[in-house]
């Protein structure tokens, strides 16, 4: 199948963060400081991707204010043309820093909150972050640019949804992303003490809901929700290899923040290869691509054109097999697999949980 | 929510801007979103300065395109900045 055009670009520019979040996307095998491509390598990327026709960019991590040449960063993107995003847990942010990455030409940011409560934020964060992120708000909103409140949401916080959607509204957030945890990586590790429970989930549609229906015009809210209990899977990526193009901070592409853990896909490097030929031609972009690879019941399923067949990586972690439907989808043979999970948690447990912490790569690799 | 009406002064929100993208033609780009302006969106658009009022804006356009049914004119600038509100893209005034 030939490629359609990419339009967004995810630059994960560092593994590197202050904050130890026991969801983190960041794959258990991060890349270490001295692997980090150089700005002007990330400036070359940025231009390639506007020549591809990519519109945005997301700046993401790890921490990205980890880097000193994040504006610099910022400056050569918007001179490509891109839209950029600052997706950031804020540690590492100053008034002025603030006010250098909005004069280089920084569009939005996203704001990561963990909770509206201090102690439990801090304890998810495995940092003391929390106060700072609301100081951080107030910083934004002074200045001229999109701010999104990102909150991620599972069994520890979602009883405080409602308190959570009204810390958005008090910091005038223009954006609030709401979404529930994804399980690979690290929160994979944690499931069991982050799947929420399927009434909490019902009741964190309702609550979203009434609250869309309420901002709308003011604040916007979009919402991810919790795979393992959905009926369809989720367009994950919008599709393999269709629309997004995520850089690690080695400079190696993939087609999305998790694919390391399907075994036998080599990614290219933009080191070595243009980025047209890593988008159009290489091996693990177009392994997925389309719907030739598909199985029964996806390949004569009416949804294939609007899921795609669901997550890649979450059928590799739950069934061994990359290429399998994304068993989360009430359709899959193996869709047990999920439900012998959901069904095991029926309470919130009030034990405090035995948390295995994200780790900073410089201490992953030997 | 607030509504949009006649005297509204509309102007885009910060972080939403119109692309300058060459392969990509005219395009919104808004946070987490891209939007495909098709037909006289650009042009309305290019006119939420947030000094003019909706009225103002349909008059406005309706003397630059005076072969188009004026009626038209209204009805699709209502339309597109309706949508646009909705979205929450846009500072009404």
């Amino acid at each position: 199948m030939m490629a359609s055009g990419p339009l967004s670009l995810i630059a994960e520019i560092t593994h590197r963060c202050p904050l130890h979040c026991v969801y983190c996307s960041n794959p258990l095998e991060m890349q270490a400081r001295q692997c980090e491509l150089p700005t002007e390598i990330w400036a070359n990327v940025f231009a390639s991707a506007a020549q591809l026709g990519i519109l945005q960019l997301h700046l993401t991590g790890g921490e990205p204010l980890a880097r000193p040449d994040l504006s610099e960063l910022i400056a050569t993107a918007r001179k490509a043309s891109l839209y950029t995003n600052l997706i950031t847990s804020g540690v590492g942010l100053s008034e002025e820093r603030l006010a250098a990455l909005v004069e280089a030409g920084l569009d939005h940011i996203q704001l990561s909150f963990q909770d509206s409560q201090e102690a439990a934020a801090n304890e998810i964060a495995g940092t003391r972050a929390h106060a700072l992120k609301i100081e951080l708000a107030r910083l934004i909103k002074r200045q001229r640019l999109a701010f999104t409140m990102n909150l991620v949401v599972h069994r520890q916080n979602l009883d405080r949804l409602p308190e959570m959607i009204a810390l958005a509204e008090e910091l005038a957030a223009d954006r609030l992303e709401i979404a529930h945890v994804q399980y690979y990586g690290w929160a994979l590790r944690n499931r069991d003490s982050l799947l929420p429970t399927r009434s909490q989930w019902e009741r964190s549609l309702e609550i979203i809901t009434a609250a869309r229906k309420r901002l709308e015009g003011r604040m916007r809210v979009d919402f991810v929700g919790p795979d393992y209990y959905a009926k369809y899977p989720k367009a994950c990526m919008g599709g393999w290899g269709r629309s997004v193009i995520l850089i690690d901070p080695a400079g190696r592409a993939l087609p999305c923040h998790a694919a390391g853990v399907i075994p036998g896909l080599l990614f290219d490097n933009v080191q070595d290869r243009d980025l047209r030929w890593i988008w159009e031609q290489s091996p693990a972009f177009r392994k997925f691509r389309g719907e030739d690879w598909m199985p029964e019941p996806c390949r004569s399923c009416d949804r294939r054109t609007q899921d795609f067949g669901g997550c890649r990586c979450q059928a590799m972690l739950l069934t061994g097999d990359a290429a399998a439907t994304d068993p989360v989808c009430t359709l899959s043979p193996m869709h047990g697999v999920v439900e012998s999970i959901t069904s095991s948690f029926h309470e919130v447990p009030t034990a405090r949980p035995d948390w295995v912490y994200r780790i900073d790569p410089v201490s992953a690799v030997r | 929510m607030s509504a949009l009406s006649a005297a509204s002064q509309p102007k885009l929100r910060a972080g939403c801007r119109l692309s300058d993208s060459a392969q990509q033609g005219d395009v919104l780009l808004i946070p987490e979103g891209v939007l495909r302006l098709v037909g006289p969106g650009k042009k309305i658009l290019e006119r939420c300065d947030g000094l003019r009022n909706v009225s103002e804006i349909i008059r406005d356009l309706q003397s630059e395109f005076p072969a188009v049914d004026p009626a038209r004119i209204e009805s699709e600038v209502n339309t597109f900045l309706e949508r646009l509100h909705q979205k929450g893209v846009l500072d009404i005034g």
